[in-house]
């Protein structure tokens, strides 16, 4: 029913899209698998009508379409649930639900008692059970994806597309999804599902189409594939050149940070973890569950309501970034552009920015000792671009990742947290980004590595800690870990 | 995005054809509507106009550069040209004689800065919007100006003042000379300086600049502060330029900077803009009124040109910007 | 606790703002404050009086509260209140007979300004304060080449709009609520008024929901350049004549009672009846102030001084939820 061929979109810096083609069959659930940053957001926007290919045809029922709008694409039957939700927060759950398809009446104007009546309905029809009075920014992450399913729902839909719906939930409103979509396809819809998670590929699609570095690498029948087929159909190579060796104890007995049971409003509470010189830790769990609050916390960006912390022997009630930084300790945040960069300037500004006192004198830049500096990390890390003046908003996300850890590898002298590090790089720049850290951490750093990918965590960590819900469930030793164990502390329900 | 993402800011430029007509395209506008202007009135380009010209630029530079770093940090202000006419009150309130003169500048800059804190308190620690932050001060100045002068000003401007405002040297105002000054010093300062440094930072993203361990409240506050403190000065030259006092001197300055700025290329999105550009737009604006002058059109169409110069400036910036 | 909380659920135009509650403490404070420096100040009379002088600021802030509510701003209101209260008197130049097609050709002619600024906004993918800047000065610049002074005149009869008074109630001002009302209901009752909020809620998500902006944006600079020119037609039947500077004021004052109304000025929550409650605080304020014979000059003060507790004090609850 949904036919894409030779689809190619470039973005400043980034080849996103060559040559994609994709065939979605009626009533099929089918898969879209990838590493991050191999595409899968950049092709569905472009089915979606939220993006023009640069190339390439679509058709829908076999007549080619040129969506112009996401409203083309919507009233042709076509809804797309996307990652970062296009949710209303102000407005009522049954308004969001609603907005654009309206209840009516007989006069034509909004009906609200139906409008609330309809919207309950629909959603104990989804199994869940929330106000639709209630407004969307109260609601759990979970919760707001339910009200956009809701929304695909309410209209005529023939084609619904997931955007990786799974990074936010977990265990029961993951079968409960999965029960629902399965029951979409036995209507006749077909489903377009976005993952990077093997097992739930397998559960649930009947093909799966798999992308890498924006191109097509083939579409199977999910009965006839084995997963470490897909595997390395993702990867491209063997997991096991991704990851540099662990190196042999090179860790210390002292702690270079200690949190003393440290909570941050109610996102985090009663932490206690430690973190040697030259260890890898990841911190796994499910997006919510506080990591990033965690991270934040450590390195001052938001407060500490109670807890101490130790960080080289010294202890501290309060943190804030430039007392983080002036303790050695770097911090790369979960989403570069609107945190870890200075996006409208070079990549020499974005080297020092944190440390600006070490190239002024007088109060004045020296630009000829910034240039140095960056054109020195620029070679050491072999970054893409034409020279330390680039302005980083044109480089590939990989690259703006690779200046962003270069950055700290510099000036980090004890701690380095990095949120989601390898998310939107190609994997290419993932193998180097692994590198980097593991180099870093023999150097005598501790790295404090928050991960949703668990292929990463598993090759990666020297121990792993879990999260759920604000508190730490668990710890394993990175070489013992497995995806289960993890999955279960990550998730599972609490004892009744 | 496009291709080609245009940094004015404390960035080195390269020389290609392309980033330079980006970076310095409207600085060609400059020298053309000289030009033009030159030959559809050949009194334009005669000394006496261009001298005059300079004479009325530098009030409006002078607040356009204090504009431009407030948006740069993503703010507005609208209070600049209440700030110049509460300055130009308080150059008339003293004796009206040159020996009082450091009083009117002491008072003025106090003024100024406690405008300028109340600002930029409102906007980063009360997080109200810039243009309603700025509009509360630009009434509550009108207010106290109101009330201290009961709606009749009066007094005389000390004669330092008034060649400072009106005289020239060989030509030359004295007030372009001042002009010169501060953008000298400003321009090193936000494009050369780890304040200035610091301002773009924080003006691209706030929560970047939080995380680089800078104090983004104090860097906005301070930039709201230095707004002030400009408009305060080109207040005392417009009142030294105007010789009388009323309420109102500096009326629509405040748009006039905006536009200045939007005309050179000072984004209203925050991070991006510079001295430079802001004294582009001024001059811009300056020269238009004055061919509009010579031209014989009516005066008002002054405005509908200003109008269309404006909206045109800031399409074609987004087309070039893309976003 | 949810059954008594229903129990005491607010009426919709109360719940629907929160901002409100607000804007009647303040003007119960101010009320209060009246009571006791004059009997006189609590009285229908006098009361009927502030209601009458609402009527200005309320009818270009109606209007504001819309294009406010989108996510934008219309920073050409002054200049088109000038515009059309030249165009009116000028016009009709004190002939009776051509009051009607003027009023209805000037509304046409606000409505069609608003609809270009909204044109201009897509078109042009300009932010709405720039485009309505520009508006506004091309529009200063229109008026003034049409007179440069008073201009015209309109007949006696005309000024009922201003002066008028049935059965004791002042007219101008009652057009005024009733075009509240009438929005008010539209932007809870209409498909088009949800989508108002939404937009200004969440630009990005209104387009992948697929709102048509164009539509929406329409409506809203239309409706705020009807408001204006309703205003232009109101100031030129209370000075009996247009003045080509006579708007000049409101661009920024439209703004005050919107957001002493509980209006967001990023958009998205709020409501015409909070800004009608807002331009009545602040002619009750005015005349307070009258009463306890505080100059004119000092008015301007504690306006001020209102609107930075006012918006100072909102930013802080909303900071809490």
């Amino acid at each position: 029913m949904l036919t894409l061929k030779g689809i190619s979109r470039n973005f400043p810096g980034v080849r996103a899209l060559s040559g994609v083609n994709l065939e979605v069959r009626r009533g099929e659930i089918h898969g879209l698998l990838g590493e991050n940053g191999a595409g899968k957001s950049t092709l569905i926007k472009i089915v979606a009508g939220a993006l023009a290919p640069d190339e390439g045809e679509i058709s829908f029922d076999d007549r080619p379409v040129s969506w112009s709008s996401p409203r083309e694409a919507k009233l042709a039957g076509v809804h797309v649930v996307y990652q970062e939700f296009a949710l209303f927060p102000q407005l009522s759950v049954a308004e969001n639900i609603y907005l654009g398809n309206e209840r009516r009446n007989a006069l034509g104007l909004v009906d609200l008692r139906r409008t609330r009546r309809d919207a309950s309905e629909l959603m104990k029809k989804l199994g869940v059970s929330l106000d639709p009075r209630a407004s969307v920014a109260s609601l759990s992450v979970a919760d707001q994806q339910m009200v956009e399913i809701a929304r695909a729902m309410t209209h005529n839909v023939r084609l619904l597309i997931l955007d990786e719906p799974t990074a936010v939930i977990a265990g029961r409103e993951v079968a409960l999804l999965f029960d629902r979509l399965r029951r979409l396809r036995n209507a006749g819809v077909s489903v377009l599902f976005i993952s990077h998670r093997l097992d739930e590929i397998f559960a649930l699609c009947d093909r799966v189409t798999i992308l890498k570095d924006g191109r097509l690498v083939g579409t199977q029948d999910t009965a006839d594939v084995t997963r470490e087929r897909l595997i390395t159909m993702m990867v491209g190579r063997d997991l096991g050149d991704l990851f540099p060796p662990r190196s042999a104890a090179t860790r210390t007995d002292q702690p270079v940070l200690r949190t003393d049971t440290i909570s941050i409003g109610d996102r985090v509470r009663d932490v206690s973890i430690e973190l040697h010189a030259g260890e890898i830790v990841a911190l796994a769990g499910m997006v919510g569950a506080g990591r990033s609050d965690l991270a934040l916390g450590l390195f001052g960006a938001v407060p500490i309501s109670s807890g101490t912390l130790h960080i080289a022997g010294k202890r501290f009630a309060a943190m804030s970034p430039a007392r983080a930084i002036g303790l050695g300790m770097g911090l790369v945040t979960e989403d570069r552009k609107s945190q870890g960069l200075a996006m409208l300037l070079d990549i020499a500004a974005n080297m020092t920015g944190p440390a600006l006192g070490e190239v002024t004198r007088h109060g004045m830049i020296d630009r000829e000792r910034e240039t140095s500096i960056a054109a020195r990390e620029i070679e050491r890390y072999r970054i893409a671009c034409r020279g330390p003046a680039t302005p980083v908003a044109t480089m590939s996300g990989g690259n703006q990742q690779k200046v962003v850890i270069a950055r700290w590898a510099r000036l980090c002298r004890s701690v380095l947290i990095l949120d989601e590090p390898t998310r939107g790089v190609d994997v290419g720049a993932k193998a180097e980004i692994y590198r980097i850290m593991r180099e870093l951490a023999d150097s005598g750093l501790a790295i404090l590595m928050i991960s949703s990918e668990l292929t990463e965590v598993l090759g990666m960590a020297d121990r792993v800690i879990v999260m759920r819900e604000g508190r730490i469930t668990g710890e394993l030793p990175g070489r013992e870990a497995t995806e289960e164990s993890i999955m279960h502390l990550a998730t599972s329900e609490r004892a009744a | 995005m496009s291709g080609s993402v245009e940094i004015a800011s404390q960035v080195a430029p390269s020389w290609s054809v392309r980033t330079v007509m980006t970076r310095f395209g409207i600085a060609f506008a400059l020298p053309l509507l000289l030009l033009l202007g030159g030959v559809m009135s050949p009194a334009f380009l005669s000394p006496g106009n261009l001298s005059n010209m300079l004479l009325q630029f530098a009030p409006l530079a002078i607040v356009a550069m204090g504009q431009c770093m407030v948006m740069i940090v993503r703010g507005l202000d609208l209070s600049v040209a209440s700030m110049m006419a509460t300055a130009a009150v308080i150059a008339t309130g003293f004796s009206g004689a040159d020996r009082d003169v450091a009083s009117i500048v002491a008072m003025a800059m106090v003024v100024a800065m406690a405008a300028g804190l109340l600002n930029g308190f409102l906007v980063t620690k009360r997080q109200v919007s810039p243009f309603l932050a700025t509009l509360a001060t630009m009434i509550l100045l009108q207010g106290f100006r109101f009330a201290y002068t009961q709606g009749a000003p009066s007094g005389n401007v000390p004669p330092f003042l008034r060649v400072l405002g009106s005289g020239k040297f060989h030509g030359v105002p004295y007030n372009a000379l001042v002009l010169l000054l501060l953008a000298a010093v400003l321009g090193v300062v936000l494009h050369r300086s780890g304040f200035g440094r610091r301002i773009f930072i924080v003006g691209g993203n706030p929560v970047t600049g939080r995380l680089f361990g800078i104090r983004s409240d104090a860097v906005t506050i301070a930039c709201y502060v230095i707004s002030s403190c400009l408009a305060a000065t080109a207040g005392l030259i417009l009142s030294g330029y105007v010789g009388l006092v009323d309420n109102w001197v500096g009326q629509g300055y405040e748009l006039d900077s905006i536009v200045a700025c939007v005309v050179g290329r000072v984004s209203l999105r925050g991070g991006r803009g510079s001295i430079l550009g802001a004294l582009i737009g001024a001059a811009i604006i300056v020269i238009l009124a004055n061919e509009v002058l010579l031209l014989g059109i009516p005066i008002q169409a002054q405005l509908i040109i200003k109008g269309i110069v404006i909206v045109a400036a800031a399409a074609v910036y987004t087309r070039r910007d893309g976003s | 606790m949810t059954a008594i909380a229903a129990r005491l659920t607010p009426p919709w135009w109360l719940r629907s703002n929160a901002g409100l509650i607000g804007v009647l403490v303040l003007i119960g404070a101010v009320s209060i404050v009246g009571a006791t420096v004059s009997d006189r100040f609590l009285t229908l009379g006098n009361l009927l009086n502030v209601y009458e002088q609402t009527t200005d600021l309320a009818l270009v802030s109606i209007g504001q509260t819309l294009t406010i509510l989108s996510g934008g701003i219309d920073l050409s209101v002054g200049s088109l209140i000038s515009l059309t209260s030249c165009l009116t008197s000028g016009l009709i130049n004190g002939n009776p007979d051509r009051v009607l097609p003027v009023v209805a050709g000037v509304l046409a002619l606000g409505t069609l300004v608003g609809m270009i600024n909204a044109a201009l906004v897509v078109a042009l993918r300009v932010h709405p304060l720039i485009v309505t800047l520009g508006m506004g000065a091309i529009l200063q610049g229109v008026t003034l080449l049409y007179a440069l002074g008073p201009v015209g005149r309109v007949p006696r009869s005309f000024n009922v709009l201003a002066y008028g008074r049935i059965a004791g109630i002042p007219i101008g001002a009652t057009v005024a609520l009733t075009l509240c009302i009438l929005i008010a209901l539209l932007l809870r009752y209409l498909p088009l008024g949800r989508q108002i909020y939404a937009l200004g809620d969440d630009a990005n998500s209104a387009r992948l929901v697929g709102l048509r902006r164009t539509r929406i944006l329409m409506f809203v600079y239309g409706a705020s350049g009807f408001c204006c020119a309703a205003t232009g037609l109101y100031l030129a039947a209370r000075f009996g004549v247009g003045q080509p500077y006579t708007g000049v004021n409101y661009t920024l004052a439209s703004i005050t009672p919107v957001v002493l109304g509980g209006t967001l000025l990023s958009g998205g929550r709020g409501g015409v009846i909070g800004t009608m409650f807002g331009a009545f605080l602040i002619a009750l304020l005015n005349n307070l102030l009258n009463f306890m014979d505080v100059s004119k000059h000092y008015q301007l003060v504690a306006q001020a001084v209102i609107i930075i507790l006012a918006v100072s004090i909102y930013v802080e609850r909303r900071r809490m939820e």
